[in-house]
């Protein structure tokens, strides 16, 4: 699903809400059964990781404090990052973080996957690495993407319009 | 303790080891600080002894300002570079306490051990009785546990708190004025003033300290965590 609306009006906060990192003023969030740290991913663009650590370090941390998830090493494959996997995250281009924000949201497969203009930063691979995890996480469960990209937009079956 | 809490308590403990390494700020700003301190007194008092209960004094200053300047930085650190949403949304509240914890715990042991073995070093002492190594190294571990218990417990609350500088100064000195009176005390006893009875209930004191802080702290601060 797309979320879409002019800038300022929620969209970036819907999604962080329904993550989990904002409180909601009203209404209700239910999100499927079990521990949200498995069954949901977040990735967004004010989402920072940290600069000292490497991009492999981030992702097996990850999947420490999950307890579950993807192989590191063919997890930074996937999204482009094995070449980058021992370098410092506090070196990567704005690109690369948002490959490894991906990476990590993505790692535990989990049911529903939040996207904040996920291909904001990223170049025509990235992008086609973004419609690659949409149409994965479609088999699994359910992917919110909040943009107003045209190209983004075409990735939702359905839009819901914010005003 | 389950595997999976060791794990995640360990991730936690391994990336704050990972960034100090590579960042280097926090352990020696703490050691930096104690050096300062121990060889500021040992100049000016030099040729002359100083008595126990003001040579525990002294250490508790240095070692309180020393872990005041490094320990609650694990926490704010996360909210000044806009990482705190990212552990939140993989890590569980309580592995991340005790993982900061135990962090906080090995630095202010590190800052704790150089200060005094560069105190008993440096400085002479002139005590009522002579030094007891065994109960001024204990002392030691009892400020490490209690220091790294009250530190992390106040940087966990105002990490996320706008005017988190007041906050910390504000809420700091209830939590730490018990763990200064049983130091001081405790380490006095050490260096060869008071009674040995009364230092050792002191340590035992700041052990326990140290103990429940830990336990208590993680509920407090997974309610702070999530809102």
């Amino acid at each position: 699903m797309i979320v879409a609306g002019a800038n300022g009006s929620g969209k970036s906060t819907m999604l962080k809400i329904i993550a989990g990192l904002l409180p909601s003023s009203e209404g209700k969030v239910t999100l499927p059964e079990g521990d949200a740290r498995h069954t949901l991913g977040y990735s967004g663009l004010d989402l920072n990781v940290y600069p000292f650590l490497t991009a492999i370090e981030h992702v097996r941390m990850a999947r420490d404090f999950r307890g579950t998830g993807e192989n590191p090493d063919e997890l930074l494959n996937r999204v482009g990052l094995t070449r980058a996997a021992n370098q410092r995250a506090g070196e990567f281009s704005t690109g690369m973080r948002a490959r490894l924000k991906l990476a990590i949201a993505v790692q535990a497969k989990p049911q529903v996957l939040l996207l904040d203009e996920p291909s904001a930063s990223l170049d025509e691979a990235g992008r086609e690495l973004v419609e690659n995890i949409v149409n994965q996480q479609r088999q699994r469960g359910v992917c919110l993407i909040a943009t107003n990209d045209p190209l983004e937009r075409r990735l939702g079956s359905h839009v819901l319009e914010l005003v | 303790m389950s595997s999976s809490w060791s794990k995640e308590i360990l991730a936690v403990l391994r990336k704050e080891i990972q960034s100090e390494i590579r960042g280097k700020s926090g352990l020696l700003n703490s050691l930096l600080f104690s050096v300062v301190t121990v060889v500021t007194v040992s100049l000016s008092t030099f040729g002359h002894a100083i008595s126990a209960t003001f040579g525990a004094g002294m250490i508790w200053v240095a070692l309180l300002f020393a872990s005041a300047v490094a320990l609650p930085r694990s926490f704010t650190l996360e909210e000044e570079q806009g990482t705190g949403d990212l552990l939140r949304l993989i890590a569980r509240p309580h592995a991340v306490f005790w993982g900061k914890a135990l962090y906080n715990l090995i630095l202010i042991l590190i800052v704790a051990l150089v200060l005094g073995g560069l105190f008993l070093t440096l400085v002479t002492i002139k005590g009522d009785k002579p030094v007891v190594p065994w109960l001024f190294a204990v002392s030691l571990l009892g400020a490490g546990c209690a220091l790294a218990g009250a530190v992390t417990l106040c940087g966990a609350l105002v990490a996320q708190a706008a005017n988190r500088s007041t906050l910390a100064g504000t809420i700091s000195l209830p939590l730490l004025l018990p763990v200064l009176f049983l130091g001081v005390n405790g380490t006095r006893a050490g260096l060869g003033d008071g009674v040995l009875e009364t230092g050792l209930t002191a340590t035992v004191g700041l052990l326990c300290y140290g103990v429940a802080s830990l336990a208590i702290g993680p509920y407090l601060f997974a309610e702070v965590w999530k809102h």
